[in-house]
């Protein structure tokens, strides 16, 4: 039944303690115990009820075990109920005394009441005592036999109680067999089902262990099996049939009659009042046609109706729960759902986690035929007294524009947006203008003219800002008083918050500087000034890095900070496909609520320690990417300008997440920055966009990302390492694949090192500081893992690293594998030499 | 796993237990108070219905002043969990008759523990039927259906085991008089523009079934939708008759229609269970006639004064008229003053939602009232933002009116014993969002 007492507190400073009214009720309780006069159930009703409304309100009773069980030899079944339910309660917490009330549970599974039966078997199974469970085994092996139903069922629930409270004795006692027997021969159908439930979790966790437990698993979904369950399906209550349609999901028939039969079968399943039926059966219906495209297709048509109506019926929760599916077919199959795009229009009283929802399915479905409405419709929102929903229609309306050729409309829109005097409206409007150029540079004409419009002292929001000062350093030579505009902002310098705006005015007031220098000229000397003097490391590197390039030769300047640009074809997206279709194989779960695949959010992932797993992607690379190598970062923040808003938003999420060991999550937001550093360097450099690492590397650094210069690395004249070595994950995954182990060995970690490593990040910035970085790192103490990578100097010959530390045993093993052979030893010596001063410096 | 959860909890506003069940040991039992913390005390209550905290993903529900919690901690199954908890509530509310709310549940307490305990064991849900648990579990009292009095009704379970399919209904029943009363109730849904355009509208219908029958009838019901009568005349080689048919979006039924019938001959055909209960649901989006015909025009004179006007039209049959129609008219939130002037019901301005609440209680079809009144704003020098017009809002009922133009056609009753019943057919429609923007 229920749990441990330390469960029930309450923290309510309202409720009453409860001390004298519990000793009250002993007293009385043990005067009624021995009473055998008339009515004394019904003042035993009156004090039980109060005994456990105290411990509902969460107030300590457990002292009236005793007692409580004293009183239980009655024949009032409302009684018995009660004190089951508190003996419920607090077995676990009194062991000894729990072990008062087997006599009376064991006599009661005897009774001759059915019902009485089936409570006292119940109850005895929620004991959940250890010591105990030898007590159940008799009882449960006669209720699973039991001539009535209502006791099989409970007995079938009973087995898997215990086997929560011991694995071993439910095996022994062969209980697993038994169910088995009842599931395909019962003829109560809530037997069966329940069997179901049971065995299905007891097979997975034995599966691991045992191999009979995991062909026993099997042998749940083989042919015969589910064709008798889907045989009797009708016959089962609405919560069993979603039972048996979340088992026929991992059914693989053997060919398409098959699958056509189980389809005619379960369609009229789709009819069902019960949206949860309904849900398990589309899911049914969607795994079994994935390898046969046109079916399908047909199949997203069929249940296009029922999920319409399940949205539009029942709570907002329980629509919430369908839509979050609708969402997930609408992203996979827009065009199946363009024409219903009606039905994704936001009421006005919705809660906004339905609206934003139908926002982006809106943006989804989005196609030539039904933009104009689509974003008449949204512009409505955009004046929407929410002003989270309103920002995200505005950022809808962009996308729209993003994704379609004819965007006239749509520009205008936007650009009426800009004048609508809202200081978020404004705001996300000009992040989207700034996108929509990086796209369609053609429309920059109309464009400008009303962005030339807007005071920058309007625009307060950094994002906002920044996007009006990449398009004043952009467009100056359209935008007539731009460099004026710009200079005024970089008197203002000291007055700006934000680091990531102050980047983007340097840049601007470069890129201005090389169309109209003569109005630019002071501008760009304050800027550099005022930049060189600032306290922000990257705005400080920024402005240095164009100072010197600029008295190193303006026309390389002009090259490095203003290329000429192409336009952005496609912007990365921001999920990998691979996720997606992890999050589709879970439909029908809370997979498809928080957008993520169970592994990232299920308990054991959460809590247990990282465990080592050879692939790279197991590890936290965000973490690494955020600590260790700062040109991730200083790039993220002059990408994040660049990014369209939700994306931003997701690199930032993974960000913060990069602690947490949300650990696959990482890996899938790295592969946005390696496409997204890409793509910026296909805008800003054609020239030089080459994707060897070298290549990013130098454009990296061209675009202004200096790195904080590190002292040179007191190293063996024979190798020297390029401190500013850059490698992107998938290529340091596919090296560490190809090359074979170098050289594997053990080194030994220094006390002081030991002492230091209280978390990965210390090590990752001591290795950098000798030209070894980190790509991956993970782990809590006392085991560490760490991926490094070297490049050598001036040579594009790698170095990779794979390093475990124990400091319980202050022991690291070390294997390299390394691009040139040769110097492996050397680089081993180099590596054995930094990693030795860790903690020491 | 389709639930298995591991407790449920319901709270009151503040966030006090009113009751609780764990279910499961795995999860740890200060997760009421985890629940209060990061969802009750922060601003993210009504933010999202599914919430992860730790490890555990708790779902919750506000039912009047009643919070319900259902805690898990695997991948659970979200919609089948919701759904569970809209059905325990209506079982309850079947119980203590109407209300669900907290002095329900605490002058309840212990029939809750006791229906808690049957519907779920160890997360997965049982049995939710009321039918069969009012057979055990009654409000005075449990009652043993095996023991007391053998002769009095037959075992239900037994029931269940003779009969297979009939769960929902036992044998036995008796009535003096067999009645049955169908209440086709229909919720339409617009959203319409400043312009006047149909920009959405759709109509939810439900049939509500109360039945008093003797014995296991067999029920037969027609509609005039189109598909149903199609088959009809295509069964009887006749020409179909002439007359409106209803296109059905989709159809939803309760458990009792036999659903392969419906597929094959395209008749709703059951076994009733006893008492009342939602036949079944079907939603509409071609051919809407829509009851009410809203045309307003709002103009802002200067800064401190506005004019609305909105009239009202009813565009259905003269004979027929609406109920309690409600139209609130929102104006700014610096209003000052207003004055009406409508040509039926009553109007007053309504300062904590900002909105002028016209009243008309009894409102004849194929009339227009209108409404006419005079804002005045108080002049703010801070506030220069304009007003973002929300949109005006409609409640009503219109008795013998469907906006689907659903009727039916027919309710065969057919009993072994071959007794006579009496059929009460009401049509009511309601609004569900009405909504024109202005």
């Amino acid at each position: 039944m229920a749990p441990p007492a330390q469960s029930q507190r309450s923290p309510s400073p309202s409720q009453p303690s409860g001390k004298s009214e519990v000793s009250d009720l002993k007293l009385q309780l043990r005067q009624l115990a021995g009473s055998r006069a008339p009515g004394v159930d019904d003042s035993k009703r009156e004090l039980f009820k109060k005994v456990i409304s105290y411990m509902t309100i969460g107030i300590d009773v457990s002292s009236l075990f005793g007692e409580m069980v004293m009183c239980s030899a009655t024949s009032d079944i409302v009684l018995k109920k009660m004190c089951y339910l508190y003996v419920g309660n607090y077995a676990k917490v009194n062991p000894d005394l729990a072990l008062l009330t087997i006599n009376f549970l064991q006599r009661d599974c005897r009774d001759e009441d059915p019902m009485i039966r089936g409570l006292a078997l119940r109850s005895l199974c929620s004991l959940r005592v250890a010591n105990l469970v030898e007590y159940l085994v008799g009882p449960l092996g006669s209720g699973l036999k039991d001539s009535n139903s209502y006791v099989r069922m409970v007995a079938v629930m009973g087995v898997l109680k215990l086997y929560h409270i011991s694995a071993s004795t439910c095996i022994d006692a062969d209980f697993p067999s038994i169910l088995k027997h009842l599931m395909l021969h019962d003829s109560d159908t809530q037997v069966v089902a329940n069997c179901l439930s049971a065995l299905q979790e007891i097979w997975s966790a034995e599966a691991s262990t045992s191999e009979e437990a995991s062909r026993e698993r099997e042998a749940l979904i083989s042919k015969p099996v589910i064709y008798y369950l889907l045989n009797r399906i009708k016959e089962f209550s609405e919560w069993a049939q979603c039972l048996v349609l979340e088992l026929v999901t991992k059914y693989v028939p053997s060919d398409s009659s098959e699958i056509f039969d189980i389809m005619n079968l379960l369609e009229d399943r789709l009819q069902h009042a019960n949206g949860a039926v309904v849900l398990a059966t589309i899911r049914v219906f969607l795994q079994l046609t994935l390898s046969m495209t046109d079916v399908h297709q047909q199949v997203y048509e069929r249940i296009k109706a029922p999920l319409l109506t399940l949205v539009s019926s029942g709570s907002p929760e329980q629509s919430y729960a369908v839509l979050s599916h609708l969402h997930l077919l609408v992203m996979r199959a827009p065009y199946v759902f363009s024409s219903d795009y009606k039905h994704f229009y936001c009421q006005y009283n919705e809660p906004s986690y339905v609206k934003r929802l139908k926002l982006e399915m809106l943006t989804a479905v989005a196609n030539e035929s039904n933009t104009y409405e689509i974003v008449t419709e949204l512009c409505e929102y955009a004046a929407n007294v929410d002003i989270p929903i309103a920002r995200e229609s505005i950022r809808a309306v962009g996308k729209i524009a993003l994704q379609q050729y004819d965007v006239n409309a749509i520009v205008d829109r936007l650009l009426q947006f800009l004048e609508m005097e809202k200081d978020y409206v404004t705001a996300e409007a000009l992040v989207l203008v700034k996108d929509l150029l990086r796209k369609y540079p053609q429309w920059s004409h109309d464009c400008i003219a009303v962005v030339g419009n807007i005071s920058s002292k309007n625009v307060q929001e950094p994002k906002a800002k920044a996007a009006l000062i990449w398009m004043l350093g952009e467009y100056s030579q359209d935008m007539q008083d731009a460099p004026y505009v710009l200079e005024s902002l970089v008197e203002n310098w000291d007055e700006e918050h934000s680091a990531e705006v102050r980047l983007h005015l340097l840049t601007a007031v470069m890129k201005c500087f090389f169309k109209r220098p003569p109005e630019t000229q002071s501008a760009l000397g304050a800027a550099l000034a005022a930049g060189i003097a600032d306290f922000h490391q990257d705005v400080h590197d920024r402005a240095l890095f164009y100072y010197r390039i600029l008295r190193y030769n303006v026309s390389v300047a002009e090259r490095v900070v203003n290329p000429p640009k192409q336009a952005v074809s496609v912007f990365a997206d921001t999920q990998s496909s691979e996720i997606k279709d992890r999050i589709f194989d879970e439909f029908n779960s809370l997979s498809v609520l928080y957008q993520k695949p169970s592994y990232m959010f299920t308990d054991k992932e959460h809590r247990v320690p990282l465990e080592f797993a050879d692939e790279l992607g197991n590890l936290s690379i965000g973490e690494a990417a955020n600590n260790v190598v700062p040109t991730q970062m200083v790039e993220e923040n002059d990408k994040d300008l660049l990014l369209t808003t939700s994306e931003k938003e997701e690199t930032k999420g993974s960000r913060n997440n990069g602690s947490a060991y949300t650990v696959p999550y990482d890996g899938s937001s790295t592969s946005v920055f390696a496409s997204q550093a890409q793509i910026e360097s296909a805008v800003s450099n054609p020239t030089l966009a080459g994707h060897s690492p070298q290549a990013s590397f130098a454009i990296d650094d061209l675009l202004g990302l200096g790195i904080p210069a590190t002292p040179a690395v007191p190293s063996p004249p024979q190798l020297k390492l390029n401190t500013k070595a850059a490698l992107d994950p998938s290529t340091f995954q596919q090296k560490w694949r190809q090359l074979p182990v170098a050289l594997s060995q053990e080194i030994s970690v220094n006390p002081q090192g030991v002492a230091a490593l209280t978390a990965p990040q210390a090590l990752l910035r001591h290795m950098q500081s000798h030209s070894i970085h980190c790509i991956a790192s993970g782990g809590q103490s006392p085991n560490f893992k760490f991926f490094f990578f070297a490049q050598k100097f001036e040579e594009s010959s790698n170095y990779l690293v794979e390093c475990v530390i124990n400091t319980s045993s202050a022991k690291a093993q070390v294997k390299i594998k390394a691009d040139d052979q040769n110097t492996s030893q050397d680089f081993s010596t180099l590596f054995e030499s930094a990693f030795s001063k860790f903690g020491t410096s | 796993m389709p639930v298995a959860a591991s407790a449920i909890y319901f709270l009151n506003l503040r966030g006090d237990v009113l009751i609780n069940r764990l279910y499961r040991d795995d999860v740890g039992g200060n997760m009421v108070d985890a629940f209060r913390m990061h969802i009750m005390q922060t601003k993210e209550l009504g933010t999202c219905p599914v919430r992860q905290i730790g490890g555990c993903s708790f779902f919750y529900m506000r039912i009047s002043n009643v919070y319900i919690v259902i805690v898990v901690s695997s991948n659970a199954n979200v919609a089948c969990a919701f759904k569970f908890v809209v059905e325990a509530v209506a079982l309850f509310k079947s119980y203590f008759g109407g209300a669900f709310d907290e002095d329900a549940i605490r002058n309840n307490f212990v029939l809750i523990y006791e229906l808690l305990d049957e519907i779920m064991d160890f997360g997965y849900p049982q049995n939710l039927s009321p039918e069969i648990l009012k057979l055990y579990i009654t409000q005075e009292g449990v009652r043993s259906p095996f023991s007391s009095k053998p002769s009095d009704k037959p075992v239900p379970n037994a029931t269940l085991q003779v009969t297979g399919a009939v769960g929902w209904r036992r044998e036995g029943l008796v009535y003096k008089k067999n009645e049955v009363f169908l209440d086709i109730v229909e919720s339409v849904n617009l959203l319409m523009s400043s312009k006047g355009s149909v920009l959405r509208c759709d109509v939810t219908g439900k049939i509500l079934m109360k039945c008093f029958l003797s014995g296991m009838p067999d029920l037969k019901l027609g509609l005039n939708d189109k598909i149903g009568l199609e088959k009809e005349s295509q069964l009887k080689s006749r020409p179909p008759k002439s007359g409106k048919t209803i296109e059905l979006d989709d159809v939803t039924f309760h458990q009792c229609v036999n659903l392969t019938r419906f597929n094959s001959e395209k008749t709703v055909s059951f076994v009733p269970p006893d008492g009342e209960f939602e036949l079944m649901k079907y939603r509409i989006t071609e051919g809407v006639n829509l009851p009410f015909r809203v045309l307003p025009t709002i103009k802002e004179l200067g800064r401190t004064r506005m004019e609305v006007n909105v009239k009202v039209k009813s565009v259905f049959g003269a004979k027929m008229f609406a109920l309690g129609v409600v139209i609130k008219i929102p104006v700014p939130k610096q209003t000052a003053k207003t004055s009406f002037q409508v040509t039926s019901g009553r109007a007053k301005y309504q300062a904590a939602i900002d909105c002028l609440v016209w009243k008309i209680r009894k409102f004849p079809g194929q009339t227009e009232p209108t409404l006419s009144a005079e804002v005045e704003l108080i002049s703010t020098m801070a506030e220069k933002k304009s007003w973002t017009r929300p949109p005006i809002q409609m409640e009503f009922q219109v008795p013998m009116f469907t906006a689907s133009g659903l009727r039916v056609r027919f309710l065969k009753v057919w009993e072994k014993s071959g007794y006579n019943t009496v059929e009460w057919v009401r049509y009511i429609t309601k609004a569900g969002s009405y909504e024109i923007r202005c």
